[in-house]
């Protein structure tokens, strides 16, 4: 009696949340969603083990969708509802990295929830010194110096110095030595209220033209590009040159970011990071 | 070059001059979800940009600030904004979407704003839903909570359930956890499953509504005494006239006009939700060793059931298609993801 108990499944059957188009989604699917939004982003090495658990606990004798056909049909059935799983890439090292972001933003509202008015106009201004900075980051300092002009209940500077650490926690702001940037998961899903709100000051890969937040310029046209595009882009070339204005390229070429190697080497992130260079 | 600063003075002023426009609405989606307050004025994004003005990014930046004209313009002011919009040809086909079926920008703003309570693991109330997302369609709130929790359900397997029909007070479940394979399971689920679907089999077959004599008379058939603590299900009287009542799987009420008091069981709003009439006849025909066709009148009853719940999911599904295929058309030619 027990047993046959236990072999009960509870839930009603919801075949496929299709939609006109090709998606058609599964428990599968749902879980990796669900999982996906609770992580906020993942390193596609990650969202590949993710997507191996989720077959595990759903969908054991499927056979598993290539990745990128997996997140193209998931896209299909979120495209009505504004939704997409973005495939971006860290701006140090070019990891390859996806979120679930909001396509209808027209503020930061996914913080919106979850911070107070003052902390997210601190974020505004720390998010405006980055962008108008040459090198993508804004020191602690100058941040910290805005804390008289936020909207809202007066904030003191003790007080900014844990709201930017919250910031860091939550994936909004990476740090490093006391300077901000935004985290790969704030590039991904505010890239449109970026570039809506600040159109002039807003800097863009030459390569991919995406907004670019770090990155190395031409001294002689002033051209942009992300370190992992500048990677691709002069692979293989001995003597590489401005693509605009073809004057020689005067920055290090970083290497392009290779997974296998990565995992074999157990290379630790810290070592990557100081390959970066923030010559412009 | 880098800039020098006069140049990046001067860009900053003309962004804040052309924020201002922008702000009003913009902050007020940002301060409506964090402190409630909904914007009075017509549309600024219509009314004071022309349709010209908006710098032409490359790679379909174009085509999103269309559909995000389209969801933000036609927020509390349509009547100004909608002949602005038809009449602007960049942002023409996000708003003739959202000018077909004004309720559908409601319902994705609550689907964004159900994910955000989800993941928060945060209860949801009707006012907050009311206040920050539905507002001026307030009249149109149960059909646009349906579609968004239609959504919920069939993209991200996440259901929204009434835990207080008073406080109008909603919880989102992930609707996986609750199928029993036994990999991954509160234990406490497990026996009151089991015992939940033999009550729900008696109800469904003393006609949808059992006395609770019958109840346990069933239940003792199997062993299940209402003041003997039982080794899987616990404390039978409190977890089928308490537990399973408190989250909506049963319903527990006095006979009518019974001296002294006799009580009844009915399905509860969950159990309607979460499983139907052949399920619970599957389960009652295994347990007796036979098939659910062996019970002609209860299956006859659960066939009908269903059927109506098929035709229930087909209008659903039918309705999120058009939506996604109108959607799709509108996007399709400008709508391209940067890569």
């Amino acid at each position: 009696m027990a047993s046959s108990v236990l072999k009960i499944v509870f839930s009603p059957s919801h075949p496929q949340g299709g939609t006109g188009r090709a998606g058609v989604m599964t428990d599968v699917h749902r879980r990796f969603l669900q999982l996906l939004m609770t992580h906020g982003v993942l390193e596609e090495w990650d969202v590949r083990h993710l997507q191996k658990h989720c077959y595990r606990v759903h969908d054991r004798t499927a056979t598993m969708e290539a990745l990128e056909d997996f997140i193209n049909n998931i896209n299909s059935v979120l495209e009505s509802l504004y939704i997409e799983i973005k495939k971006g890439a860290t701006e140090d090292d070019g990891r390859p990295v996806y979120a679930l972001v909001n396509l209808a933003t027209t503020s930061i509202s996914k913080m919106a929830s979850d911070f107070a008015e003052n902390e997210l106009d601190l974020f505004r201004k720390a998010l405006e010194l980055i962008i108008d900075s040459e090198t993508g980051f804004a020191s602690s300092t100058n941040i910290l110096n805005l804390v008289d002009q936020l909207k809202g209940k007066k904030m003191r500077k003790k007080e900014a110095e844990q709201v930017l650490q919250k910031f860091v926690q939550n994936k909004w702001l990476i740090e490093k030595e006391g300077e901000f940037t935004l985290h790969s998961r704030a590039i991904l899903e505010m890239e449109q209220y970026i570039r809506e709100t600040y159109p002039d000051a807003v800097k863009i890969c030459n390569i991919c033209h995406s907004l670019l937040i770090q990155g190395q310029s031409c001294e002689t046209c002033g051209i942009r590009m992300h370190l992992p595009c500048t990677a691709k882009y002069f692979q293989s070339s001995p003597e590489p040159r401005c693509p605009h204005c073809n004057d020689y390229w005067p920055h290090e070429i970083p290497e392009v970011f290779d997974p296998e190697k990565e995992r074999e080497a157990g290379t630790s992130r810290a070592s990557k990071r100081s390959l970066r260079s923030r010559q412009h | 070059m880098p800039r020098g600063q006069k140049s990046k003075l001067r860009a900053r002023e003309k962004r804040r001059q052309a924020r201002g426009e922008t702000q009003a609405l913009k902050d007020a989606e940002a301060t409506a979800a964090a402190a409630g307050e909904s914007p009075s004025t017509a549309c600024p994004l219509s009314g004071g940009r022309p349709a010209a003005a908006t710098p032409s990014y490359p790679q379909g930046t174009s085509s999103s600030t269309s559909a995000d004209a389209a969801l933000s313009c036609t927020d509390d002011s349509d009547e100004g904004a909608r002949s602005q919009d038809e009449g602007s040809p960049r942002s023409s086909n996000g708003a003739e979407v959202s000018y077909r079926d004004p309720l559908n920008k409601k319902v994705v703003l609550l689907v964004h704003f159900l994910l955000q309570k989800y993941q928060k693991r945060e209860p949801v109330r009707k006012a907050d839903m009311l206040k920050l997302v539905i507002k001026k369609y307030k009249y149109h709130f149960n059909e646009i909570l349906k579609r968004a929790s239609e959504h919920m359900e069939l993209a991200f397997g996440i259901d929204l359930k009434e835990v207080d029909p008073i406080r109008h007070c909603y919880a989102l479940v992930s609707k996986l956890d609750l199928t029993v394979d036994g990999t991954m399971h509160e234990e406490e689920n497990i026996p009151k499953t089991g015992i939940l679907m033999i009550v729900l089999g008696v109800i469904f077959m003393k006609g949808n509504c059992a006395p609770e004599e019958q109840v346990w008379e069933v239940l003792n058939m199997m062993g299940v005494y209402a003041d003997r603590k039982h080794f899987i299900y616990g404390e039978p009287r409190k977890v089928i006239t308490q537990d399973l009542v408190q989250l909506k799987y049963l319903e527990y009420r006095q006979v009518a006009n019974s001296d002294p008091p006799r009580y009844e069981f009915l399905w509860g709003p969950r159990a309607h939700a979460e499983t139907s009439k052949m399920r619970v006849l599957e389960f009652l025909a295994k347990v007796h060793d036979t098939v659910p066709s062996a019970f002609p009148s209860w299956y006859e009853e659960a066939l009908k059931d269903e059927e109506e719940r098929a035709r229930a999911r087909a209008t659903a599904r039918a309705r999120t298609a058009a939506m996604a295929s109108a959607r799709s058309r509108a996007l399709t030619s400008s709508f391209s993801h940067p890569k």
